[in-house]
Protein backbone atom coordinates (compact mmCIF):
# COMPACT_ATOMS: atom_id res chain seq x y z
CA UNK A 1 0.00 0.00 0.00
CA UNK A 2 1.32 3.69 -0.35
CA UNK A 3 1.33 6.03 2.06
CA UNK A 4 -0.23 9.21 0.33
CA UNK A 5 -3.86 8.45 1.36
CA UNK A 6 -6.00 8.33 -2.06
CA UNK A 7 -9.77 10.06 -0.89
CA UNK A 8 -11.94 7.44 -3.75
CA UNK A 9 -14.95 10.14 -3.73
CA UNK A 10 -12.48 12.89 -5.20
CA UNK A 11 -11.05 10.55 -7.91
CA UNK A 12 -13.82 9.84 -10.19
CA UNK A 13 -13.91 12.27 -11.95
CA UNK A 14 -10.39 12.23 -13.83
CA UNK A 15 -10.52 12.63 -17.02
CA UNK A 16 -7.32 14.73 -17.52
CA UNK A 17 -5.53 12.13 -20.09
CA UNK A 18 -1.76 12.04 -20.00
CA UNK A 19 -1.15 14.85 -17.59
CA UNK A 20 -0.67 14.12 -14.05
CA UNK A 21 -1.93 10.30 -14.16
CA UNK A 22 -1.22 7.55 -16.73
CA UNK A 23 -4.43 5.64 -18.08
CA UNK A 24 -3.80 2.05 -18.98
CA UNK A 25 -5.92 -0.32 -21.02
CA UNK A 26 -6.20 -3.75 -19.48
CA UNK A 27 -7.96 -6.00 -21.87
CA UNK A 28 -10.24 -6.02 -24.13
CA UNK A 29 -9.16 -9.60 -25.34
CA UNK A 30 -8.96 -12.44 -22.53
CA UNK A 31 -6.76 -10.62 -20.03
CA UNK A 32 -8.21 -12.90 -17.15
CA UNK A 33 -10.87 -15.49 -16.66
CA UNK A 34 -12.95 -14.02 -20.48
CA UNK A 35 -13.20 -11.37 -22.14
CA UNK A 36 -13.19 -7.83 -20.19
CA UNK A 37 -11.88 -4.24 -20.03
CA UNK A 38 -10.19 -2.45 -17.19
CA UNK A 39 -9.35 1.04 -17.75
CA UNK A 40 -6.60 1.98 -14.91
CA UNK A 41 -5.09 5.40 -13.64
CA UNK A 42 -1.74 5.45 -12.34
CA UNK A 43 -0.16 7.47 -10.44
CA UNK A 44 3.84 6.33 -10.95
CA UNK A 45 3.01 2.61 -10.04
CA UNK A 46 0.10 3.11 -7.65
CA UNK A 47 -3.40 2.77 -8.66
CA UNK A 48 -5.96 5.51 -8.16
CA UNK A 49 -8.95 4.47 -9.96
CA UNK A 50 -9.96 1.48 -11.58
CA UNK A 51 -13.03 1.65 -13.91
CA UNK A 52 -14.39 -1.72 -15.16
CA UNK A 53 -15.93 -1.28 -17.90
CA UNK A 54 -19.82 -2.59 -17.10
CA UNK A 55 -21.42 -4.58 -20.57
CA UNK A 56 -18.17 -4.81 -22.58
CA UNK A 57 -19.19 -8.39 -22.74
CA UNK A 58 -23.37 -7.84 -21.94
CA UNK A 59 -25.10 -11.10 -24.13
CA UNK A 60 -29.15 -9.99 -23.33
CA UNK A 61 -29.72 -12.81 -21.82
CA UNK A 62 -33.12 -10.76 -19.99
CA UNK A 63 -33.86 -9.86 -23.87
CA UNK A 64 -33.64 -13.71 -25.28
CA UNK A 65 -35.15 -14.99 -22.52
CA UNK A 66 -38.19 -12.80 -22.39
CA UNK A 67 -38.91 -13.77 -26.05
CA UNK A 68 -38.84 -17.49 -25.86
CA UNK A 69 -40.85 -20.21 -24.33
CA UNK A 70 -40.23 -20.77 -20.56
CA UNK A 71 -38.17 -24.07 -21.11
CA UNK A 72 -35.70 -21.99 -23.44
CA UNK A 73 -34.55 -20.18 -21.05
CA UNK A 74 -32.32 -22.77 -19.13
CA UNK A 75 -29.68 -23.05 -21.42
CA UNK A 76 -29.18 -19.48 -21.81
CA UNK A 77 -29.19 -19.06 -18.06
CA UNK A 78 -26.43 -21.61 -18.26
CA UNK A 79 -24.47 -20.22 -20.85
CA UNK A 80 -23.73 -16.97 -18.82
CA UNK A 81 -22.36 -18.75 -15.77
CA UNK A 82 -20.33 -21.65 -17.70
CA UNK A 83 -18.57 -22.60 -14.40
CA UNK A 84 -21.22 -22.63 -12.60
CA UNK A 85 -23.92 -23.85 -14.94
CA UNK A 86 -25.83 -25.89 -12.56
CA UNK A 87 -26.60 -23.01 -9.95
CA UNK A 88 -28.24 -20.94 -12.69
CA UNK A 89 -30.31 -23.76 -14.01
CA UNK A 90 -31.59 -23.73 -10.33
CA UNK A 91 -32.21 -21.14 -9.23
CA UNK A 92 -33.99 -20.00 -12.59
CA UNK A 93 -36.54 -23.29 -12.34
CA UNK A 94 -37.05 -22.49 -8.63
CA UNK A 95 -38.53 -19.11 -9.57
CA UNK A 96 -40.59 -21.03 -12.46
CA UNK A 97 -41.63 -23.57 -9.70
CA UNK A 98 -42.96 -21.22 -7.40
CA UNK A 99 -44.59 -19.38 -9.94
CA UNK A 100 -46.17 -22.61 -11.12
CA UNK A 101 -46.92 -23.73 -7.70
CA UNK A 102 -44.93 -27.28 -8.23
CA UNK A 103 -42.94 -28.76 -5.40
CA UNK A 104 -40.40 -31.31 -6.13
CA UNK A 105 -40.41 -34.69 -4.56
CA UNK A 106 -37.65 -35.35 -1.43
CA UNK A 107 -35.15 -37.29 -3.91
CA UNK A 108 -35.30 -34.39 -6.68
CA UNK A 109 -34.59 -32.56 -4.29
CA UNK A 110 -31.61 -34.14 -2.55
CA UNK A 111 -29.90 -34.66 -6.32
CA UNK A 112 -30.42 -31.22 -6.79
CA UNK A 113 -28.35 -30.47 -3.54
CA UNK A 114 -25.82 -33.33 -5.11
CA UNK A 115 -24.87 -32.21 -8.55
CA UNK A 116 -25.37 -28.43 -7.23
CA UNK A 117 -22.21 -29.22 -4.31
CA UNK A 118 -20.36 -30.82 -7.08
CA UNK A 119 -20.56 -28.23 -9.51
CA UNK A 120 -19.63 -25.97 -6.34
CA UNK A 121 -16.19 -27.74 -5.73
CA UNK A 122 -15.71 -27.82 -9.90
CA UNK A 123 -16.22 -23.43 -9.66
CA UNK A 124 -13.82 -23.16 -6.82
CA UNK A 125 -11.34 -25.21 -7.98
CA UNK A 126 -11.96 -23.04 -11.37
CA UNK A 127 -11.14 -19.79 -8.98
CA UNK A 128 -7.91 -21.63 -7.17
CA UNK A 129 -6.59 -22.18 -10.30
CA UNK A 130 -7.12 -18.85 -12.49
CA UNK A 131 -5.46 -17.16 -9.08
CA UNK A 132 -2.77 -19.30 -9.48
CA UNK A 133 -2.28 -18.43 -13.05
CA UNK A 134 -2.45 -14.59 -12.03
CA UNK A 135 0.20 -14.56 -9.46
CA UNK A 136 2.52 -16.81 -12.00
CA UNK A 137 2.24 -19.97 -10.64
CA UNK A 138 1.49 -22.25 -13.58
CA UNK A 139 1.72 -25.50 -11.47
CA UNK A 140 -1.40 -24.76 -9.36
CA UNK A 141 -3.50 -23.79 -12.49
CA UNK A 142 -2.66 -26.81 -13.82
CA UNK A 143 -3.47 -29.18 -10.49
CA UNK A 144 -7.05 -27.24 -10.09
CA UNK A 145 -7.89 -27.50 -13.90
CA UNK A 146 -6.59 -31.28 -13.91
CA UNK A 147 -8.45 -31.86 -10.79
CA UNK A 148 -12.24 -30.32 -11.77
CA UNK A 149 -12.00 -33.46 -13.95
CA UNK A 150 -12.87 -36.42 -11.81
CA UNK A 151 -15.67 -33.82 -10.80
CA UNK A 152 -16.91 -33.16 -14.26
CA UNK A 153 -16.80 -36.57 -15.16
CA UNK A 154 -19.05 -37.21 -12.00
CA UNK A 155 -21.24 -34.91 -13.55
CA UNK A 156 -21.37 -36.19 -16.80
CA UNK A 157 -22.14 -39.78 -15.10
CA UNK A 158 -25.20 -38.18 -13.94
CA UNK A 159 -26.73 -35.75 -15.96
CA UNK A 160 -24.91 -36.74 -19.86
CA UNK A 161 -22.97 -33.10 -20.66
CA UNK A 162 -19.91 -32.28 -18.99
CA UNK A 163 -20.53 -28.31 -18.21
CA UNK A 164 -23.92 -27.30 -19.92
CA UNK A 165 -25.71 -30.04 -18.07
CA UNK A 166 -29.84 -28.54 -18.56
CA UNK A 167 -30.53 -31.23 -15.45
CA UNK A 168 -32.56 -29.42 -13.39
CA UNK A 169 -36.25 -29.14 -15.08
CA UNK A 170 -39.62 -27.68 -13.82
CA UNK A 171 -40.59 -30.39 -11.31
CA UNK A 172 -37.98 -32.35 -10.86
CA UNK A 173 -34.39 -33.18 -12.51
CA UNK A 174 -34.49 -35.60 -15.44
CA UNK A 175 -32.09 -38.45 -15.09
CA UNK A 176 -32.23 -40.54 -12.16
CA UNK A 177 -28.61 -41.63 -10.06
CA UNK A 178 -26.58 -44.09 -12.02
CA UNK A 179 -25.51 -47.51 -10.78
CA UNK A 180 -22.04 -47.61 -9.48
CA UNK A 181 -22.08 -43.23 -9.07
CA UNK A 182 -22.12 -43.85 -4.94
CA UNK A 183 -18.85 -45.77 -5.56
CA UNK A 184 -17.64 -43.64 -8.24
CA UNK A 185 -18.07 -39.73 -6.18
CA UNK A 186 -16.62 -41.84 -2.48
CA UNK A 187 -13.58 -42.38 -4.52
CA UNK A 188 -13.37 -39.38 -6.08
CA UNK A 189 -14.02 -37.66 -2.53
CA UNK A 190 -11.02 -39.33 -0.97
CA UNK A 191 -8.86 -38.62 -3.83
CA UNK A 192 -9.39 -34.65 -3.51
CA UNK A 193 -9.26 -35.00 0.44
CA UNK A 194 -5.89 -36.26 -0.29
CA UNK A 195 -5.25 -33.64 -2.70
CA UNK A 196 -5.95 -30.84 -0.74
CA UNK A 197 -3.05 -31.65 1.44
CA UNK A 198 -0.70 -31.26 -1.58
CA UNK A 199 -2.06 -28.12 -1.92
CA UNK A 200 -1.70 -26.69 1.49
CA UNK A 201 1.55 -27.45 0.84
CA UNK A 202 2.29 -26.27 -2.75
CA UNK A 203 0.41 -23.69 -2.84
CA UNK A 204 -1.96 -22.22 -0.05
CA UNK A 205 0.82 -22.25 2.85
CA UNK A 206 3.59 -21.14 0.44
CA UNK A 207 5.77 -18.67 1.63
CA UNK A 208 5.51 -16.75 -1.56
CA UNK A 209 1.61 -16.99 -1.80
CA UNK A 210 1.77 -15.84 1.60
CA UNK A 211 3.55 -12.59 1.23
CA UNK A 212 2.00 -11.60 -2.06
CA UNK A 213 -1.75 -12.30 -0.71
CA UNK A 214 -1.58 -11.48 2.95
CA UNK A 215 -2.62 -7.86 3.67
CA UNK A 216 -3.77 -6.56 -0.18
CA UNK A 217 -6.93 -6.06 -1.13
CA UNK A 218 -8.68 -5.93 1.97
CA UNK A 219 -12.15 -5.07 2.81
CA UNK A 220 -13.33 -4.76 6.10
CA UNK A 221 -16.56 -6.10 7.69
CA UNK A 222 -18.48 -3.46 7.76
CA UNK A 223 -17.49 -2.21 4.27
CA UNK A 224 -18.49 -5.70 2.57
CA UNK A 225 -21.78 -5.30 4.10
CA UNK A 226 -21.93 -1.74 2.71
CA UNK A 227 -21.27 -2.54 -0.80
CA UNK A 228 -23.32 -5.61 -0.72
CA UNK A 229 -20.49 -7.87 -1.98
CA UNK A 230 -21.85 -12.18 -2.01
CA UNK A 231 -20.65 -15.53 -1.29
CA UNK A 232 -17.31 -16.71 -0.39
CA UNK A 233 -15.85 -12.82 -0.60
CA UNK A 234 -18.55 -11.42 1.86
CA UNK A 235 -17.68 -14.54 4.41
CA UNK A 236 -14.04 -13.87 3.86
CA UNK A 237 -14.86 -10.53 5.30
CA UNK A 238 -16.07 -12.12 8.25
CA UNK A 239 -19.94 -11.88 7.78
CA UNK A 240 -21.94 -14.88 8.56
CA UNK A 241 -24.17 -15.05 5.72
CA UNK A 242 -24.84 -18.11 3.44
CA UNK A 243 -28.09 -18.77 1.08
CA UNK A 244 -28.07 -22.47 1.71
CA UNK A 245 -28.28 -21.49 5.36
CA UNK A 246 -30.39 -18.86 6.12
CA UNK A 247 -33.08 -19.09 3.13
CA UNK A 248 -32.53 -23.06 2.47
CA UNK A 249 -33.57 -24.28 -0.83
CA UNK A 250 -33.35 -27.78 -2.64
CA UNK A 251 -32.15 -30.15 0.25
CA UNK A 252 -30.20 -27.65 2.28
CA UNK A 253 -32.72 -27.55 5.58
CA UNK A 254 -31.77 -31.45 6.05
CA UNK A 255 -28.35 -31.05 5.60
CA UNK A 256 -25.91 -30.58 7.90
CA UNK A 257 -23.14 -28.50 7.23
CA UNK A 258 -21.09 -25.40 8.63
CA UNK A 259 -20.37 -21.75 6.86
CA UNK A 260 -16.70 -21.11 7.17
CA UNK A 261 -16.06 -17.22 7.97
CA UNK A 262 -12.53 -15.46 7.97
CA UNK A 263 -11.55 -12.41 9.76
CA UNK A 264 -9.14 -9.87 7.72
CA UNK A 265 -11.05 -9.74 4.37
CA UNK A 266 -7.69 -9.90 2.31
CA UNK A 267 -6.97 -11.68 -0.53
CA UNK A 268 -5.99 -14.43 1.62
CA UNK A 269 -8.45 -15.15 3.68
CA UNK A 270 -10.48 -14.91 0.03
CA UNK A 271 -8.38 -18.24 -0.69
CA UNK A 272 -8.74 -20.15 2.58
CA UNK A 273 -12.11 -19.63 2.23
CA UNK A 274 -12.85 -21.15 -1.12
CA UNK A 275 -10.51 -24.16 0.42
CA UNK A 276 -12.69 -24.52 3.47
CA UNK A 277 -15.61 -24.70 1.07
CA UNK A 278 -14.67 -27.61 -0.55
CA UNK A 279 -13.84 -29.20 2.63
CA UNK A 280 -17.39 -28.20 3.03
CA UNK A 281 -19.04 -29.45 -0.20
CA UNK A 282 -17.00 -32.71 0.02
CA UNK A 283 -18.86 -33.79 4.15
CA UNK A 284 -22.21 -32.44 1.89
CA UNK A 285 -21.56 -34.73 -0.86
CA UNK A 286 -21.60 -37.71 1.20
CA UNK A 287 -24.31 -36.51 3.65
CA UNK A 288 -26.49 -36.62 0.79
CA UNK A 289 -25.58 -40.00 -0.71
CA UNK A 290 -26.23 -41.38 2.38
CA UNK A 291 -29.30 -39.60 3.70
CA UNK A 292 -30.90 -39.60 0.00
CA UNK A 293 -34.65 -40.59 0.10
CA UNK A 294 -36.28 -43.02 -2.16
CA UNK A 295 -38.73 -41.84 -4.61
CA UNK A 296 -40.24 -40.25 -7.73
CA UNK A 297 -37.47 -37.62 -9.55
CA UNK A 298 -40.71 -35.49 -10.69
CA UNK A 299 -43.25 -33.97 -9.53
CA UNK A 300 -46.80 -35.33 -9.60
CA UNK A 301 -48.32 -33.12 -11.53
CA UNK A 302 -45.80 -33.78 -14.49
CA UNK A 303 -45.72 -37.36 -14.19
CA UNK A 304 -49.38 -37.76 -14.47
CA UNK A 305 -49.52 -36.17 -17.90
CA UNK A 306 -46.55 -39.00 -19.39
CA UNK A 307 -47.47 -40.38 -21.89
CA UNK A 308 -47.36 -44.55 -21.66
CA UNK A 309 -44.31 -44.27 -23.78
CA UNK A 310 -42.48 -41.97 -21.68
CA UNK A 311 -43.67 -43.46 -19.20
CA UNK A 312 -42.26 -46.91 -19.70
CA UNK A 313 -38.67 -44.71 -20.33
CA UNK A 314 -39.01 -43.45 -16.44
CA UNK A 315 -39.84 -46.74 -15.40
CA UNK A 316 -36.82 -48.41 -17.49
CA UNK A 317 -34.05 -46.13 -17.67
CA UNK A 318 -34.87 -43.47 -14.86
CA UNK A 319 -34.91 -41.18 -17.64
CA UNK A 320 -38.01 -38.44 -17.26
CA UNK A 321 -38.89 -37.39 -20.69
CA UNK A 322 -40.90 -34.01 -21.79
CA UNK A 323 -44.41 -33.88 -21.41
CA UNK A 324 -46.19 -31.37 -24.00
CA UNK A 325 -46.78 -29.10 -21.03
CA UNK A 326 -42.85 -28.30 -21.15
CA UNK A 327 -43.16 -26.37 -24.20
CA UNK A 328 -46.69 -25.10 -23.85
CA UNK A 329 -46.27 -23.80 -20.23
CA UNK A 330 -48.16 -20.83 -19.21
CA UNK A 331 -47.60 -20.14 -15.51
CA UNK A 332 -50.22 -17.85 -13.85
CA UNK A 333 -49.49 -14.17 -13.43
CA UNK A 334 -48.20 -13.19 -11.28
CA UNK A 335 -44.43 -12.38 -9.76
CA UNK A 336 -41.52 -14.74 -8.26
CA UNK A 337 -38.20 -14.55 -6.96
CA UNK A 338 -35.42 -16.83 -5.78
CA UNK A 339 -31.53 -16.99 -4.47
CA UNK A 340 -29.90 -19.69 -4.74
CA UNK A 341 -25.76 -19.49 -3.36
CA UNK A 342 -24.11 -19.98 -6.26
CA UNK A 343 -20.15 -20.95 -6.43
CA UNK A 344 -19.09 -17.00 -6.60
CA UNK A 345 -22.30 -15.93 -4.58
CA UNK A 346 -25.86 -14.98 -4.73
CA UNK A 347 -28.10 -15.23 -7.73
CA UNK A 348 -30.96 -13.41 -7.81
CA UNK A 349 -33.81 -14.11 -10.14
CA UNK A 350 -36.81 -12.01 -10.52
CA UNK A 351 -39.31 -13.16 -13.26
CA UNK A 352 -42.92 -11.94 -13.79
CA UNK A 353 -45.51 -13.42 -15.60
CA UNK A 354 -48.45 -12.26 -17.02
CA UNK A 355 -50.02 -16.09 -18.04
CA UNK A 356 -48.53 -15.71 -21.43
CA UNK A 357 -46.22 -18.33 -22.94
CA UNK A 358 -43.27 -16.24 -22.66
CA UNK A 359 -41.92 -14.08 -19.17
CA UNK A 360 -43.32 -10.76 -19.06
CA UNK A 361 -40.19 -9.44 -17.14
CA UNK A 362 -37.32 -11.63 -16.88
CA UNK A 363 -34.39 -10.00 -14.56
CA UNK A 364 -31.82 -11.86 -12.59
CA UNK A 365 -28.39 -10.34 -10.92
CA UNK A 366 -25.31 -12.35 -10.94
CA UNK A 367 -23.02 -12.74 -8.21
CA UNK A 368 -19.81 -11.64 -10.03
CA UNK A 369 -21.83 -8.13 -10.97
CA UNK A 370 -21.72 -7.29 -7.20
CA UNK A 371 -18.53 -8.36 -6.61
CA UNK A 372 -17.10 -5.32 -8.85
CA UNK A 373 -16.99 -2.82 -6.20
CA UNK A 374 -14.13 -4.52 -5.38
CA UNK A 375 -12.01 -3.32 -8.50
CA UNK A 376 -13.57 0.40 -7.98
CA UNK A 377 -12.77 0.18 -3.98
CA UNK A 378 -10.39 -2.05 -2.86
CA UNK A 379 -8.00 -1.41 -5.20
CA UNK A 380 -7.07 2.34 -4.62
CA UNK A 381 -3.71 2.56 -3.20
CA UNK A 382 -1.91 -0.85 -4.28
CA UNK A 383 0.47 -1.11 -6.88
CA UNK A 384 0.00 -2.28 -10.16
CA UNK A 385 1.39 -5.53 -9.44
CA UNK A 386 -1.07 -5.76 -6.73
CA UNK A 387 -4.06 -5.94 -9.53
CA UNK A 388 -4.09 -9.53 -10.55
CA UNK A 389 -3.84 -10.88 -6.60
CA UNK A 390 -7.54 -8.82 -6.06
CA UNK A 391 -8.69 -10.00 -9.49
CA UNK A 392 -7.94 -13.63 -9.25
CA UNK A 393 -9.04 -13.64 -5.41
CA UNK A 394 -12.17 -12.27 -6.17
CA UNK A 395 -13.26 -15.24 -8.66
CA UNK A 396 -14.46 -12.30 -10.93
CA UNK A 397 -16.17 -14.15 -14.52
CA UNK A 398 -16.77 -11.08 -16.59
CA UNK A 399 -19.31 -12.51 -18.77
CA UNK A 400 -21.48 -13.63 -15.74
CA UNK A 401 -21.10 -10.16 -14.55
CA UNK A 402 -22.19 -8.77 -17.80
CA UNK A 403 -25.25 -11.30 -18.69
CA UNK B 1 -9.93 -20.05 11.83
CA UNK B 2 -6.58 -18.57 12.52
CA UNK B 3 -4.61 -21.61 12.82
CA UNK B 4 -5.42 -22.23 9.33
CA UNK B 5 -4.50 -18.37 8.29
CA UNK B 6 -0.91 -18.48 10.58
CA UNK B 7 1.82 -17.83 8.70
CA UNK B 8 4.36 -20.67 7.63
CA UNK B 9 7.95 -20.05 8.49
CA UNK B 10 9.46 -19.10 5.50
CA UNK B 11 12.10 -22.06 5.64
CA UNK B 12 9.85 -24.81 6.34
CA UNK B 13 7.19 -23.46 3.96
CA UNK B 14 9.45 -23.30 0.92
CA UNK B 15 11.32 -26.87 1.96
CA UNK B 16 7.86 -28.43 2.12
CA UNK B 17 6.57 -26.64 -1.11
CA UNK B 18 9.92 -27.61 -3.46
CA UNK B 19 9.70 -31.61 -1.74
CA UNK B 20 6.05 -31.78 -2.92
CA UNK B 21 6.99 -30.14 -6.46
CA UNK B 22 10.15 -32.98 -6.29
CA UNK B 23 8.02 -35.77 -5.25
CA UNK B 24 5.07 -34.72 -8.25
CA UNK B 25 8.17 -34.08 -10.80
CA UNK B 26 9.46 -37.71 -10.16
CA UNK B 27 6.05 -39.26 -9.32
CA UNK B 28 3.69 -37.19 -11.43
CA UNK B 29 -0.13 -37.57 -11.38
CA UNK B 30 -1.12 -37.71 -14.95
CA UNK B 31 -4.70 -38.14 -16.26
CA UNK B 32 -3.84 -37.42 -19.90
CA UNK B 33 -6.21 -39.32 -22.33
CA UNK B 34 -4.05 -40.18 -25.77
CA UNK B 35 -6.46 -38.91 -27.82
CA UNK B 36 -7.36 -40.01 -30.94
CA UNK B 37 -4.74 -43.19 -30.08
CA UNK B 38 -7.64 -43.93 -27.27
CA UNK B 39 -11.24 -42.32 -27.32
CA UNK B 40 -13.55 -42.92 -24.69
CA UNK B 41 -16.68 -44.61 -23.98
CA UNK B 42 -18.91 -42.12 -23.01
CA UNK B 43 -21.82 -43.46 -20.48
CA UNK B 44 -25.34 -44.04 -22.43
CA UNK B 45 -26.86 -40.96 -21.47
CA UNK B 46 -23.97 -38.99 -22.74
CA UNK B 47 -25.81 -36.28 -25.09
CA UNK B 48 -24.08 -36.92 -28.49
CA UNK B 49 -24.86 -36.59 -32.26
CA UNK B 50 -28.14 -38.23 -33.11
CA UNK B 51 -30.88 -39.17 -35.44
CA UNK B 52 -34.47 -39.66 -36.20
CA UNK B 53 -36.17 -42.85 -36.49
CA UNK B 54 -38.11 -42.18 -40.18
CA UNK B 55 -40.82 -44.84 -39.00
CA UNK B 56 -41.13 -44.18 -35.61
CA UNK B 57 -41.60 -39.83 -36.39
CA UNK B 58 -45.14 -39.24 -36.68
CA UNK B 59 -44.30 -35.84 -37.68
CA UNK B 60 -45.87 -33.85 -34.88
CA UNK B 61 -43.46 -30.80 -34.98
CA UNK B 62 -43.14 -30.98 -31.08
CA UNK B 63 -39.20 -30.78 -31.07
CA UNK B 64 -38.73 -27.79 -33.47
CA UNK B 65 -41.11 -26.31 -30.91
CA UNK B 66 -39.28 -27.12 -28.36
CA UNK B 67 -35.43 -26.58 -29.32
CA UNK B 68 -33.75 -23.53 -27.23
CA UNK B 69 -31.40 -22.34 -30.02
CA UNK B 70 -34.14 -22.96 -33.54
CA UNK B 71 -31.69 -25.86 -34.97
CA UNK B 72 -34.75 -28.16 -35.85
CA UNK B 73 -36.48 -27.60 -39.42
CA UNK B 74 -39.39 -29.55 -40.11
CA UNK B 75 -38.87 -30.55 -43.84
CA UNK B 76 -42.31 -31.80 -46.09
CA UNK B 77 -41.98 -35.11 -47.16
CA UNK B 78 -44.19 -37.45 -48.90
CA UNK B 79 -44.61 -40.87 -47.10
CA UNK B 80 -46.18 -44.40 -48.36
CA UNK B 81 -46.30 -43.67 -52.51
CA UNK B 82 -47.97 -44.64 -55.23
CA UNK B 83 -50.99 -46.11 -52.74
CA UNK B 84 -48.12 -48.95 -51.83
CA UNK B 85 -48.15 -50.01 -48.18
CA UNK B 86 -44.97 -49.74 -47.01
CA UNK B 87 -43.89 -51.71 -43.77
CA UNK B 88 -44.61 -50.68 -40.58
CA UNK B 89 -42.58 -51.48 -37.05
CA UNK B 90 -44.17 -54.36 -35.25
CA UNK B 91 -47.64 -53.89 -33.67
CA UNK B 92 -47.73 -50.41 -35.41
CA UNK B 93 -50.17 -49.24 -38.11
CA UNK B 94 -49.34 -49.69 -41.54
CA UNK B 95 -49.20 -46.61 -43.50
CA UNK B 96 -51.57 -47.07 -46.56
CA UNK B 97 -51.21 -44.08 -49.87
CA UNK B 98 -49.63 -41.38 -50.54
CA UNK B 99 -49.50 -39.20 -47.29
CA UNK B 100 -48.03 -35.25 -46.42
CA UNK B 101 -46.04 -35.18 -43.38
CA UNK B 102 -42.87 -33.51 -41.97
CA UNK B 103 -39.83 -34.92 -40.74
CA UNK B 104 -37.19 -33.04 -38.32
CA UNK B 105 -33.81 -32.16 -39.54
CA UNK B 106 -31.25 -30.38 -37.20
CA UNK B 107 -28.63 -27.97 -38.12
CA UNK B 108 -25.08 -28.91 -36.36
CA UNK B 109 -24.08 -25.65 -36.38
CA UNK B 110 -27.03 -24.49 -34.04
CA UNK B 111 -27.65 -27.41 -32.03
CA UNK B 112 -26.61 -27.53 -28.80
CA UNK B 113 -27.19 -30.68 -27.21
CA UNK B 114 -29.71 -30.38 -24.57
CA UNK B 115 -31.94 -33.02 -26.22
CA UNK B 116 -34.70 -31.15 -25.39
CA UNK B 117 -36.08 -32.44 -28.36
CA UNK B 118 -35.09 -36.35 -27.53
CA UNK B 119 -37.00 -36.08 -24.46
CA UNK B 120 -39.87 -33.95 -25.62
CA UNK B 121 -40.90 -36.66 -28.76
CA UNK B 122 -44.23 -38.28 -27.41
CA UNK B 123 -42.91 -41.35 -29.53
CA UNK B 124 -39.44 -41.78 -28.48
CA UNK B 125 -38.32 -41.34 -32.61
CA UNK B 126 -34.88 -40.34 -32.15
CA UNK B 127 -31.83 -42.20 -31.81
CA UNK B 128 -29.12 -41.11 -29.39
CA UNK B 129 -25.43 -41.66 -30.33
CA UNK B 130 -22.22 -40.91 -27.77
CA UNK B 131 -20.43 -40.05 -31.09
CA UNK B 132 -19.71 -36.04 -30.15
CA UNK B 133 -16.30 -35.20 -31.96
CA UNK B 134 -17.72 -34.69 -35.41
CA UNK B 135 -16.06 -32.52 -37.74
CA UNK B 136 -17.34 -30.86 -40.78
CA UNK B 137 -15.39 -30.10 -44.28
CA UNK B 138 -18.45 -27.79 -46.02
CA UNK B 139 -21.03 -25.63 -44.94
CA UNK B 140 -22.99 -28.38 -46.71
CA UNK B 141 -22.32 -30.86 -43.72
CA UNK B 142 -23.62 -28.68 -41.17
CA UNK B 143 -27.24 -28.56 -42.57
CA UNK B 144 -27.56 -32.06 -43.70
CA UNK B 145 -30.61 -33.24 -46.08
CA UNK B 146 -33.30 -34.83 -44.74
CA UNK B 147 -31.35 -38.06 -46.34
CA UNK B 148 -28.34 -36.93 -44.83
CA UNK B 149 -29.73 -36.73 -41.72
CA UNK B 150 -30.74 -40.24 -41.35
CA UNK B 151 -27.82 -41.68 -41.98
CA UNK B 152 -26.60 -42.93 -38.42
CA UNK B 153 -23.39 -40.44 -37.35
CA UNK B 154 -19.67 -42.40 -37.97
CA UNK B 155 -17.74 -42.54 -35.00
CA UNK B 156 -14.03 -40.98 -35.89
CA UNK B 157 -11.02 -42.73 -35.58
CA UNK B 158 -13.11 -46.10 -35.70
CA UNK B 159 -9.56 -48.59 -34.93
CA UNK B 160 -8.38 -45.85 -32.08
CA UNK B 161 -8.02 -48.45 -28.75
CA UNK B 162 -11.70 -47.99 -26.61
CA UNK B 163 -11.01 -47.07 -22.85
CA UNK B 164 -13.54 -46.03 -20.21
CA UNK B 165 -12.64 -43.38 -17.28
CA UNK B 166 -12.84 -44.12 -13.76
CA UNK B 167 -12.24 -42.61 -10.61
CA UNK B 168 -8.65 -43.30 -9.29
CA UNK B 169 -7.44 -43.01 -5.81
CA UNK B 170 -4.18 -42.19 -6.61
CA UNK B 171 -4.73 -40.17 -10.10
CA UNK B 172 -8.29 -39.00 -9.80
CA UNK B 173 -9.02 -40.14 -13.27
CA UNK B 174 -7.58 -43.03 -15.13
CA UNK B 175 -8.00 -45.20 -18.03
CA UNK B 176 -8.58 -48.54 -18.49
CA UNK B 177 -9.41 -50.88 -21.68
CA UNK B 178 -13.41 -51.13 -22.26
CA UNK B 179 -15.26 -54.09 -21.78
Amino acid sequence: MSEKVYNIDDLQNINVEGEKYIILQIGPSHPGSGHMRLKVWLDGDIIVKVDPDIGFVHRTSEWLSERREWIKAVPIVERIMLPDTVHANLAYVLTVEKLLGIEPPPRAQYLRSLVAEINRITSHLYGIGIFGIFLGSSTVYMWAFGDREPFIDLMEMLTGARITTSYIIPGGVRWDLPNGFKERAETVLQYMERRLKDYEDIWVKNPVVQARTINVGTLKKEDAIRLGVVGPNLRASGVYYDTRKHHPYAAYSNLDFEVPTMKNGDSYDRLLIRVEEIKQSIKLIRQILKDIPEGKIIADQIYNQLNPVMKKNYEEKKRVMFPAFMIHMRPPAGEASAKVEAGRGEIFFYIKSTGDKYPYRFRWVTPSFRNLPYFTHVTVGHRLADLPTIYGSIDYFPPEADR
Amino acid sequence: MSEVRKPRDPLTGHVKALAKGFKYLVEPNRMTLDYPAETMKLPPNYRGFFTVDDKKCIGCSMCEMVCPPEAITMVPRIIGEGGKTIPAPEGEKEVKGPKRTKRPVVNWGKCIFCYFCVDVCPVDAFIPTQVHDLAFEKDSEYRPSYEDYLKPPEEPYKNSKKVISKADLKRGVSYEPAP
